[in-house]
């Protein structure tokens, strides 16, 4: 479980998160919206104690992600935001490298799932983007985590790979804790069944998803129209 | 550590840069080595320890500049430290590989002391603990440079940085500071001067003093770097 409470994050003079808070479940997919330096991956960071946070205090699972950074960095798989990748290595090695370092040996399965058997041997470097959009993929699934945190896994995709990868998405759901963050408001509809709306550090909307057709870009619209106004 | 030392070490096995920089480095001092040899008529391994300083001075920037650099160009940082890896296990991985990587290329001057022993007498003592030496001295300048290339994105400044401050530590006890420092300044930079200590090992002798300096300076460098890892932004 993750709970944010009161977390503010300042860079210099700006607030980049403004006091915070949620609480997120077990089997949740939460599709984590707002516009350009809304916060979003500001907020993936903190979860995985890549910054510290200004002010409040987060846990995953009741455990602080600073001070006790290895034992909640084994529950969470991370693919971060322009999914960087190490190019000069095989997809085979990157993967066995992360595999080990998060001591599964069961990661094959990671493979079928990701549909990346045909490229094992090639370097990351001469993927496409869509393939390498999977191998940051795989390397977050491996470990079996209990908690994905996925910062616009479908950014710069085309729209049969976006399809592909947010079914895997849903395909991996059940049992695991899902953030997810995109500019795509449809794949919310289509794969989230929470949503939490940050504008300018804060959050404006953190519930059930709306139903029905073009309803979250309505949501959307009109939360940061109010903000704005 | 394991798994990061053998991506580290893979990096350089795997991509020319790593079998360019060694081969330079072996080919240059063994070159400069042998051709005084012939030119001052004296067979002894002397001053290829007393060069050995000046090539690792270029030779280590070159191999450890893109260590972190590199990391924080590509932001690959940010998959390393959302790993279950802790920072000092990262520092020792990426010491161990370029450690590795600087006694292939100490282990190709192996030639030399076969060599001169042709025309004279040498002490293995002295043969033995002189690489010692340059190998306690090298992990010196590796641990400054790993610090160095965590401090900016940028390969060029790392290795420039690392150039700088391992010729400014060089020539703190040359003959060229002699001749314009008061005594008392040369007697704290002799005490300080890495060169001060390697040159017991020169000798043959292995001074504890000198190794507790050069664990110092290695473990000063070691913290900073783990400390600069651990601090979040």
């Amino acid at each position: 479980m993750i709970i944010f409470s009161s977390v503010s994050k300042i860079f210099g003079q700006k607030k980049a998160v403004d006091k915070i808070s949620f609480k997120t479940k077990e089997g949740e997919i939460i599709g984590f919206v707002g516009p350009n330096g809304a916060g979003k991956t500001t907020t993936m960071r903190l979860i995985l104690g890549y910054l510290k946070p200004t002010a409040g205090e987060i846990l995953i699972d009741n455990l602080n992600p600073i001070e006790n950074r290895t034992a909640v960095l084994k529950k969470i798989g991370y693919l971060p935001e322009n999914n960087p990748l190490y190019p000069e290595m095989k997809v085979k090695e990157y993967l066995e490298f992360i595999a080990e370092v998060k001591k599964d040996s069961q990661w094959q399965n990671v493979v079928e799932n990701t549909g990346l058997a045909e490229v094992l041997n090639q370097k990351i470097e001469e993927l496409s983007r869509g393939f390498k959009q999977r191998v940051g993929l795989a390397a977050a699934l491996i470990g079996n985590p209990k908690i994905l945190v996925l910062d616009e896994p479908t950014s710069g995709l085309d729209p049969l790979e976006q399809e592909k990868i947010r079914d895997l998405i849903k395909k991996l759901a059940k049992k695991k804790t899902i953030i997810f963050s995109t500019h795509i408001l449809s794949e919310v509809e289509d794969v989230a069944n929470r949503l939490i709306i940050i504008h300018q550090g804060k959050i404006v909307y953190d519930g059930k998803k709306p139903k029905g057709k073009g309803k979250v870009e309505k949501l959307f619209k009109l939360k940061i129209k109010n903000e704005t106004a | 550590m394991k798994t990061l030392f053998k991506k580290e070490i893979n990096y350089y096995l795997n991509n020319p840069l790593g079998y360019i920089i060694v081969i330079l480095f072996a080919v240059f001092i063994n070159f400069w080595v042998v051709k005084d040899v012939f030119v001052s008529s004296v067979a002894s391994i002397k001053p290829f320890f007393n060069l050995l300083p000046w090539f690792l001075m270029i030779f280590i920037p070159a191999l450890s500049m893109r260590i972190f650099a590199e990391e924080k160009k590509v932001n690959t940082i940010e998959v390393l430290l959302t790993l279950p890896l802790n920072e000092v296990t990262i520092f020792l991985a990426k010491f161990l590989a370029l450690f590795i990587l600087v006694c292939l290329g100490l282990v190709l001057t192996f030639g030399l002391p076969l060599f001169l022993a042709f025309f004279s007498h040498l002490s293995l003592v002295e043969v033995i603990v002189g690489y010692l030496g340059a190998l306690i001295l090298s992990a010196v300048f590796i641990s400054l440079s790993i610090f160095l290339s965590n401090k900016t994105k940028n390969q060029v400044v790392a290795f420039l940085l690392a150039l700088i401050v391992n010729f400014i530590l060089l020539v703190l006890t040359t003959d060229f500071l002699a001749s314009i420092m008061p005594k008392i300044v040369l007697d704290l930079f002799n005490l300080y001067s890495p060169i001060n200590h390697y040159q017991n090992f020169i000798k043959g002798l292995v001074d504890l003093r000198s190794l507790f300096y050069f664990l110092s300076f290695f473990l000063v460098f070691f913290l900073l770097t783990v400390i600069d890892l651990k601090r979040r932004k």
